[in-house]
């Protein structure tokens, strides 16, 4: 499984944000990409996942898996995003909102699929308790639960540690890179936080005017 | 002072409802009113109907406004729906009277086709069934619900969670109905629960749409109480009054019931909402149709009322009329104290209501509008036939019957309603910022007021003003009991004609009932715009 991104740029109502650069993610590799706020990071994920902004208009392609994505919606893609804000829906419970992303199975197995995860995080005994009685970092850990129960074929990290205390974050880095590595996906980290970035892992420097550094 | 300044939406508004409802409310004790009603021959046709109309109306509305909002993503319709809400819902009926009797535009269209040379034999309009009142409900109902759902959406925090957990939601694999179903949907409707009320008790209770398009044989259950209400005969007007009372109760009992429904499927829908992804093959793209066309049909009726209301002879199947006239117009010009007692009523009305509630907003805490948030809600949700006849008791109570006093304070009630729920929003969201900078320019608190705070707030009065004219020119059922036969305002000229054959007098009535509120709302727009726009 590889998520390969083929000579992409980015243009803001026209002018140049993100100048062309192509990039291949292997399997289990988290690649991370930095820059400053207003640089483009979040649009490049928006693009790869399909629901690009009007006032954002990109070139080039992205393939996961062979497969050209330009004309797939966001559903049909495959590719499991984690937002700044946990997004959980907030008139469902825990389970519910797990369930949501279960694909499609008798009720039975798609109810142990929600209990394993649950049990693996942590969280058992929390299926019935709707997301605003959960703490900050539970509620981390449900939405990480919740993209990776849908199966994706690679996963878009949007400074998902970046609204987490500071004693937080360390151990929810390491359960949502410990996941990703067990999935076996190709996944990419939009951040500005250093520490954010996996040991020995690529980094993409976004820098000013758009150019792109590898590292 | 502080007190003086509510007295004005308190004596006005609140103090006449409170009076109408306490004089209309002992009614309920009249058991050999009730019982006249339950033998009359035409009651228990009139109730199905009621219900048959209500409900249908009411789920068909809803319907039509969530796919129009899947459509559209909800961005930007706030107005176009306000504008549709301004067209008085009698001239909707009389416009879909029109154009599907059996000598209609559609007959004719049909006609082409099929070659037919007479009218079909269809019963189109005033169908046993209550379908043409129906269809003229939804095409009322269905634009104030997507204004309801629209102004929900433009609220800022709520429209970004929504659309980002969508987002969320199509990551997951699923298609945009089934985020719409399962994620927006769920969050919206229990927000809109009050409109939802309002649309049913209305559907339950109408009385002048009723009489133009609405079944005869038998009526619904609110045209039968309203001739009885209007009988010279004492113990019919009785047995009327004790009808309006046993309507409001099947209306709260109605609601109870839906409500009771929705809570007993609520663990089905709790289950349908965490489905697995589903991609789907419905995408917005497939229901924009349904807004368009809902303008086109709009544009449709006004283009047949004015054919119409020129048509000196318009032989089945011609498309157009073979001699023009201009009679009804001159009749509606020669003798134009209707329109002005309409246009005099609405101007006063607006007026009294947005200086009301000014004063309310600028003298009272912000936690007191609950004392006239409460009655306003309540007279929307009402039938208006209940506290209309409550009013007019009043007004009898009172000598007043048929003077302007009493058609002032008909049509104030539903007007200030209107103007407080309205206003309310934007005149409490005004940021306090500017008036501590006005005040640290040292000016008083007058001056502050004219000159700051209410130039910044000029859209929102403006077409609060535009509601309240809107609301006071549709009203039948309190300036038909007010009036006493001495005055007449544009619907009752228009009810009273839709009985007759006049069909070029009734469509002048009917566009000349809604070029008013049109006017009021051109005005507002033209007038309300800032003077510029921060690129």
């Amino acid at each position: 499984m590889t998520l390969r991104l083929n000579e992409v740029a980015l243009f803001l109502n026209g002018a140049p944000l993100l100048k062309s650069f192509s990039l291949e993610v292997a399997a289990g590799e988290i690649v991370s990409i930095m820059g400053p706020s207003g640089s483009g990071k979040s649009a490049l994920l928006s693009f790869i996942g399909g629901d690009l902004p009007p006032a954002i208009t990109a070139t080039g392609s992205v393939w996961l898996n062979g497969a050209d994505l330009a004309a797939a919606p966001p559903e049909r893609r495959g590719i499991a995003r984690l937002f700044q804000d946990d997004l959980l829906f907030p008139h469902m419970t825990v389970a519910e909102n797990l369930l949501f992303a279960v694909p499609r199975a008798t009720q039975a197995e798609r109810q142990s699929r929600v209990k394993d995860a649950l049990q693996q995080a942590d969280l058992a005994g929390f299926e019935n308790r709707p997301p605003h009685t959960l703490s900050g970092g539970q509620r981390a850990r449900v939405a990480l639960l919740r993209a990776l129960l849908s199966r994706p074929a690679a996963i878009l990290l949007d400074e998902p540690f970046g609204k987490l205390d500071q004693t937080l974050r360390e151990a929810m880095r390491a359960f949502t890179f410990g996941h990703i590595r067990t999935r076996n996906i190709p996944a990419l980290l939009v951040t500005h936080d250093r520490e954010d970035v996996p040991a020995g892992g690529r980094v993409l420097h976004i820098l000013p005017g758009g150019d792109i550094r590898h590292v | 002072m502080r007190r003086l300044a509510a007295l004005p939406l308190a004596g006005l508004f609140l103090l006449p409802l409170l009076l109408s409802l306490a004089l209309v409310l002992p009614g309920l004790t009249d058991a050999a009113a009730v019982r006249a009603l339950l033998v009359h021959p035409q009651f228990s046709g009139a109730l199905g109907l009621t219900l048959l109309t209500g409900l249908a109306s009411t789920a068909l509305s809803l319907i039509c406004a969530l796919v129009i909002i899947f459509a559209s993503g909800g961005a930007g319709l706030a107005r176009r729906a306000g504008l549709f809400l301004a067209l008085p819902h009698l001239s909707m009926a009389i416009g879909l009277a029109f154009l599907i009797m059996p000598a209609g535009l559609l007959a004719r269209l049909v006609a082409v086709f099929a070659g037919l040379m007479a009218p079909p034999q269809w019963l189109t309009t005033q169908d046993p069934w209550g379908v043409s009142l129906t269809a003229a409900l939804v095409l009322k109902e269905t634009p104030f619900l997507v204004w309801a759902f629209a102004s929900l959406l433009n609220r800022d925090d709520l429209r970004a969670a929504l659309q980002g957990q969508a987002a969320a939601a199509r990551s997951l694999g699923h298609g945009p109905a089934s985020t719409f179903l399962r994620i927006t949907l769920p969050q919206l409707l229990p927000q809109v629960k009050g409109p939802l009320i309002a649309v049913l008790a209305y559907g339950l209770s109408v009385v002048d749409m009723a009489l133009v398009i609405g079944p005869t044989q038998p009526p619904t259950l609110a045209q039968l109480l309203w001739t009885d209400i209007n009988d010279a005969d004492p113990a019919t007007a009785a047995r009327g009054a004790a009808g309006v009372l046993l309507l409001t109760v099947l209306a709260g009992v109605v609601i109870a019931a839906a409500a009771g429904m929705v809570h007993l499927v609520q663990p089905l829908w709790r289950r349908f909402c965490a489905g697995a992804p589903r991609v789907g093959a419905v995408r917005p793209q497939h229901a924009a149709w349904l807004w368009s066309a809902w303008s086109a049909l709009h544009v449709v009726l006004v283009l047949v009322m004015i054919l119409q209301s020129l048509a000196a002879r318009w032989p089945f199947p011609l498309f157009l009329p073979e001699a023009w006239t201009l009679k009804a117009w001159l009749q509606i010009a020669g003798d134009a104290r209707p329109l002005l007692t309409s246009f005099a009523l609405a101007v006063a009305t607006a007026a009294a209501a947005v200086l009301a509630c000014v004063a309310w907003f600028e003298t009272q805490p912000q936690k007191a509008d609950v004392i006239p948030a409460i009655p306003a809600i309540l007279t929307l949700c009402l039938p208006s036939l209940l506290w209309a006849l409550g009013q007019y008791r009043l007004f009898l109570a009172l000598g007043i019957t048929g003077t302007w006093a009493a058609l002032f304070f008909a049509h104030a009630l539903p007007v200030f309603a209107y103007a407080f729920l309205f206003l309310r929003g934007p005149y409490r969201a005004f940021d306090p910022r500017w008036q501590q900078a006005a005040a640290g320019l040292k000016a008083g608190r007058w001056r502050t007021l004219f000159q700051v705070k209410l130039p910044l707030l000029k859209a929102p009065l403006l077409a609060t003003a535009a509601v309240g004219f809107a609301v006071s020119v549709a009203q039948f059922v309190p300036a038909q009991l007010a009036a006493a036969g001495r005055h007449a305002t544009l619907p009752m000229e228009a009810v009273t004609l839709s009985a007759g054959g006049n069909r070029p007098l009734i469509a002048a009535y009917g566009l000349a009932l809604m070029a008013l509120p049109l006017m009021a709302f051109t005005l507002a727009g033209l007038l309300g715009r800032p003077r510029w726009r921060p690129s």
